[in-house]
Parts: structure tokens; C-alpha cells; sequence
């Protein structure tokens, strides 16, 4: 067992911070302040291929193992929580299911667009009335012919207003309980297709999150992602992947926060020397380092346990959870740290705060995440 | 097709450097080692080269084995080999000695069109190899370049320094020395990356190149470092106390002590 970085995941860690830093340390607090997604970092994004980060050369790709994904989303993360969740989201819920999933026709068809960065993904599951309850979507796939024509509408959708392509869930009415369910790709230029408002967020306000609604829409057949009835299936396994870039992007908010608040109490002198000599500020900064390695750590374990092809359910959701926690308590004492400075828009730090929150609760609330783990626990797996 | 060469070397990440107070020689580790960067002017405009006029490019540098992670980062970048020149006796080696280590390096290529370097590196700050080698080849050397272009087997370009340019024209091989932020170096694709580690690094090592005798880093470099420190900038503190016409003049005071009293009163 060897618990340092190999060369070549160093090398990812050291490219991505150089690319994040050089160009999304700009661009970061403009998309906080306008709430807008930047198409600029999108072109940027591309030269270095994030936008098929784990995709195979053949459709355009970089092809990394998941470790360096993680080390990817967290870097992007460290600089600009909101284009790591954009990034994120395209590359394990929007790429990574058409290509676990699609047929040899769909690869080639949707992927090297996807991962040019030409066109955003997106992935849609949750409904108004769906949302911890991933079973009780009401959109609704019928079958007419050649094509099913769907009809209903998802919130929450993460890239909603900057995706071209769509990954959605629906019910499909002959078939009931597990089964019940199909995985579409969409485009949003078929007809019936419309997008919602961008969503007023609290954090995360350079990413984009809108509703959908779907008005008839007339799929053809060769868009049904996986089997007709393994909608659900390839809906919870693209979250699994996902819980690995959302703990990334929790792992690199705190990360952020973590190094702000060092530098920040090294620097700041009260009552004649740095706050950092102070216990009470000192014993912050060794429980952020103590927090930010664990969560790390269990995140590349996670990592490691997908690309052995194990099931990783359990320690996906582990790391999800425990990295959004300790990501939004790093982020809430690295604004104790900095005192009213920490709290006013001139520092990133309550960027960091307002960034962190919503960690907890996407690809999963960190309750459903406790519920996953305690059912593996008591189905045997300890 | 042009054969480009960059020398590349690879040096400590210098913001948080360490001192064996003893030895007074730097500690290194693996980890906190990164490609020179000046050198990455080098490498970008090496990939500018191939982009507009075709050719393959060859990094190289020399170095313990761990800088074998700086040749692989190039790789990434997009260079298409590299050389690891490497053997325990060119360890200490100073800039005569590293200059006659590319000098057979060279020799036993043969056939090289142009060879890139940075300005100087991070870690000694000599900038002498690329003058070195030039008169070691006998090939010409050219630096500050500004326009450049390829013909046939000629390299022209425009130099420019301080108030002047020069246009030149030399005949290939030549040695081009690239000065700092001479261009925007590329980020490191990702794709780049996993192919970096498939690729294979050449090894040249004192046997392989058939040194001849006067190559001995340790003990034949004219150059010996006796001793490396850590430079400390200590900041002065000064709380200046008084009437407000006191402070202006301990103000005034103080820039005289420094010199700075005349510059500012000109410059007013």
C-alpha cells in the first residue's frame, strides 16, 4: 500500500492548479457576482480536455482514472466551486452513462461533442415532488409507434441552461416498481423541449440551474439510453459516480478555505502577535488539516475501488457525505478566522461558505447518503 | 522536416525552499521539483515551431533520475521524445561541465536542425550553457528574438533589445535562446498526460555517450558551489511618533538615509 500520488497524478494536480489559477482565478469572483456561467472558461476548459475527463481517446477524451478525476474536480474546485460542479456534473452524470450505457452507435454519436466541450451535458432527475424519493418522478414516457412522447418537467437541473444534451428519467407506464422506469437522451432543440429560468442561488451562482419542461416531446426509439427498463439503475449508478465530483468539489472549497485561513492568521497581528499563535485560532487550522486529509483520503480510496470494477456504493456515498460536511464546518471557521473581513465580499472566503452548503444537499442529501451506507452496513457489508 | 531540441532542466520549486544547514547544499524531494521555468518559453515556442513549419521536437535535460518527472510533464505538453542525460558522474557538474556533456550529447545525435533554450534557471541563475554550447558545436547562437521565420535551411529573425533591432540571417543549426515571456506557454492537456507515461525516455549515460576524460562533474568543474544560504528579507518597523511637523520630518529624515530624498524631489 503506497499513500503518496504517483508522478502522473502529481502531474494532473500540478497542471490543473497552474490552469485553474491562471484562468479561472479571474473569472471566479465576476461569475459569483453576475450569477452567470462563463463561456470564456468553457473554451478554456476545453484545450485541456475537462469536458471528457474520463472518456476514451477514441471519442475525444483524456481517458484518466478516477483518481485524477477527483484530483481535477478538486483543483477546478479550489479556484471556482461553481465551474467544478459545471464540470463535474457534464463529465460523471452527462458523459460518463452514455458511455457506460449507450450503444456503440450513441458513443459515437453523442460523445466526441461532449467531450469538445462543443456541448454541454446535463443530467435531470429531480421533480418537484421527487426529490430524496428518487422513485416517485411523474414524467411520463408513452409509447407511441416508433417513438414515446414525454410530457412533465424536472427542477434543480444542474447546466440546465447551458446543456445541449440531456440525460433525463422518466416513468414508463407498463412496467411497475424498479422497473418502471427509462433513461432518454435529449436534445434541446427537439421539439417541446424548454428551459426554464436560471435559479437565485445562495452559492454555487456561476453554475447554472434551471427547470425543464417537456410538452410532448417525440423521442425516436435510438434515444433510450441502456435498456427500456433500466432507468433507475443507470440513474442511481451515474449518482454514485457523481458523489465522487461532488466530494472532490467539497474537498477543494475546503481545501480553499483551509489555505485562506493559514495565510490569513499567519498575517493578521492582534494583541502583538499573529493570531496563529493564538490556540484557539491554531487548533482550527489542525482540525481543517486533520479533516481536509481524511476526507481526501477516503475519497481516493473511493476512487481506487471504482476503477478495480468493486462496488463502491457505500464509500462513494461515505465520501460525499463526509466531504460536504466538513467543507461547509472548514469554510464556517475559515470565516471565524478572518473576523468581519472574512464576512464582507472583498475576500472569497464567504464565497467559500455560501459554496459549501450546497454540497450537503445535491447528488444526494447527506441523509439519503446515511441511509445508503447504514442499509450496506446492515445487509452485511461492514 | 526540422529537428528542434530544447534543453530543459529541471529545479526546486523555489517558495518553499530548504537548506541542510550543514552541508549547505539544498534538500531536495521529489515532489516539490518543477521544469525551469524559463524553460517553458523554450517548450512553447519549440511547439510554435512545429505547429507552423513542421519537425519533431526532442526535449532534453540533464540530471538525477528524479528528473525524469520534468521530461514526462513535457512529454504532456506535447513534445514528441526526450532525452534523460543521466549518470552519477555528471552529478555537480557546473556550466563548462554540462556544456561538454550536450556537447557529445550533440555529437552523437548528428543530425540536429535548431536547439532552444531558456534565459537562465531558477536554482543556479548562470544563463551560460546556451553561449557555451554555441561555441562548443560551433554553431551560431542567437538570442532576443522577436519575429522569426524558417526558410529552407535558413533561420531568419528580427532581435530586439533596448532601442534598436538587428534582422538576421544564419544558416541551420543554430541555437536559439528564448528570453522570458517571450509567449503565452500552453496549459498541460489532459490527454497529454496519460500518453506522457507511455512513452518511452531515451537514457544517455557516460558509456552510452563514450565520454572522454575530462568529463567529471565532481572534480573537474571549474565551478564549485561552497556554500548555499537562504536569503532573509527582515522588514524594518518603525511607528513614528510626535507633532505632525516631527513626523514629516523623521519622514524626510528616513528617505534622505536612503537615498531617496533626491529621486523624489526630481520626479516632483
Amino acid at each position: 500500500m503506497d499513500f503518496e500520488l504517483s508522478e502522473k497524478h502529481r502531474l494532473v494536480r500540478r497542471s490543473v492548479r497552474t490552469f485553474a489559477e491562471d484562468i479561472l482565478g479571474p473569472l471566479a469572483p465576476i461569475m459569483d457576482r453576475e450569477a452567470k456561467f462563463s463561456w470564456e472558461a468553457a473554451k478554456e476548459l476545453a484545450k485541456i480536455n475537462a469536458w471528457g475527463l474520463q472518456i476514451p481517446e477514441k471519442y475525444g477524451g483524456a481517458d484518466l482514472d478516477s483518481i485524477s478525476y477527483a484530483i481535477t474536480i478538486e483543483e477546478i474546485s479550489r479556484i471556482c466551486a461553481a465551474t467544478a460542479l459545471t464540470i463535474s456534473v457534464h463529465n460523471s452524470v452527462g458523459a460518463y452513462p452514455i458511455y457506460k450505457f449507450g450503444t456503440e452507435e450513441q458513443k459515437e454519436k453523442f460523445l466526441p461533442d461532449i467531450t469538445s466541450g462543443k456541448k454541454i451535458a446535463a443530467f435531470a432527475w429531480t421533480e418537484p415532488n421527487a426529490g430524496s424519493d428518487a422513485g416517485a418522478i411523474e414524467s411520463l414516457a408513452i409509447e407511441d409507434g416508433d417513438v414515446f412522447i414525454l410530457n412533465g418537467s424536472k427542477i434543480f437541473v444542474t447546466n440546465g441552461g447551458i446543456a445541449s444534451t440531456v440525460l433525463i428519467g422518466a416513468k414508463y407506464q407498463t412496467e411497475k416498481g424498479e422497473k418502471g422506469y427509462v433513461a432518454f437522451i435529449l436534445d434541446k432543440n427537439m421539439k417541446g423541449f424548454e428551459v426554464g429560468e436560471n435559479e437565485d442561488k445562495l452559492g454555487i451562482r456561476g453554475s447554472s440551474t434551471t427547470s425543464l419542461y417537456f410538452h410532448d416531446i417525440r423521442i425516436p426509439k435510438e434515444n433510450i439510453l441502456g435498456n427500456l427498463n433500466d432507468g433507475f439503475k443507470i440513474g442511481m449508478q451515474a449518482l454514485d459516480v457523481g458523489r465522487i465530483g461532488i466530494a472532490a468539489q467539497a474537498i477543494g472549497i475546503a481545501q480553499a478555505a483551509y489555505e485562506h485561513s493559514v495565510n490569513y492568521s499567519k498575517g493578521r497581528i492582534q494583541f502583538n502577535k499573529p493570531i496563529s499563535r493564538f490556540q484557539g485560532i491554531s487548533f482550527k487550522l489542525a482540525e481543517m488539516a486533520t479533516k481536509i486529509d481524511s476526507a481526501r483520503l477516503l475519497l481516493f480510496r473511493t476512487a481506487f475501488l471504482k476503477d478495480k470494477g468493486v462496488p463502491f456504493s457505500k464509500e462513494t456515498a461515505m465520501s460525499k457525505y463526509y466531504a460536504s460536511q466538513i467543507a461547509r464546518e472548514i469554510a464556517q471557521e475559515a470565516i471565524q478566522i478572518h473576523g468581519g473581513y472574512g464576512y464582507m465580499k472583498d475576500l472569497p472566503v464567504e464565497r467559500y461558505y455560501r459554496d459549501a452548503k450546497v454540497t450537503e444537499l445535491y447528488e444526494g442529501t447527506n441523509e439519503i447518503m446515511k441511509f445508503i451506507i447504514s442499509r450496506e452496513i446492515l445487509r452485511g457489508n461492514l | 522536416m526540422l529537428k528542434i531540441f530544447v534543453l530543459i532542466k529541471q529545479v526546486p520549486k523555489t517558495d518553499n525552499l530548504q537548506i541542510n544547514l550543514k552541508t549547505g547544499a539544498l534538500i531536495r524531494n521529489k515532489i516539490d521539483n518543477i521544469i525551469n521555468p524559463d524553460d517553458i518559453f523554450a517548450l512553447e515556442f519549440a511547439l510554435t515551431i512545429r505547429e507552423k513549419y513542421g519537425g519533431v521536437i526532442t526535449a532534453m535535460t540533464m540530471g538525477p533520475s528524479q528528473a525524469e518527472s520534468s521530461l514526462r510533464e513535457a512529454l504532456a505538453m506535447g513534445i514528441d521524445h526526450v532525452i534523460h542525460i543521466s549518470d552519477p558522474i555528471f552529478s555537480y557538474s557546473d556550466t563548462l561541465q554540462t556544456t561538454l556533456v550536450l556537447k557529445e550529447t550533440f555529437e552523437k545525435i548528428k543530425s540536429y536542425d535548431v536547439i532552444i533554450t531558456g534565459s537562465v534557471t531558477l536554482d543556479s541563475g548562470t544563463g551560460q550553457v546556451p553561449y557555451q554550447l554555441s561555441e562548443a558545436l560551433q554553431i551560431p547562437l542567437i538570442t532576443d528574438i522577436f519575429i522569426f521565420e524558417f526558410e529552407k535551411d535558413k533561420f531568419k529573425c528580427q532581435r530586439n533589445f533596448g532601442h534598436e533591432s538587428q534582422d538576421i540571417e544564419v544558416n541551420l543549426p543554430v541555437i536559439i535562446r528564448i528570453g522570458k515571456h517571450f509567449n503565452k506557454p500552453r496549459h498541460i492537456p489532459l490527454s497529454g498526460i496519460k500518453k506522457a507515461f507511455e512513452k518511452k525516455i531515451e537514457i544517455m549515460d557516460f558509456n552510452l555517450l563514450n565520454c572522454p576524460d575530462e568529463i567529471d562533474g565532481c572534480n573537474k568543474s571549474p565551478t564549485q558551489v561552497i556554500k548555499t544560504d537562504k536569503l532573509v528579507h527582515k522588514r524594518k518597523n518603525e511607528f513614528i511618533k510626535g507633532s505632525i511637523k516631527e513626523k514629516i520630518q523623521r519622514i524626510f529624515d528616513i528617505m534622505k538615509e536612503h537615498g531617496i530624498e533626491k529621486r523624489w524631489m526630481q520626479k516632483k
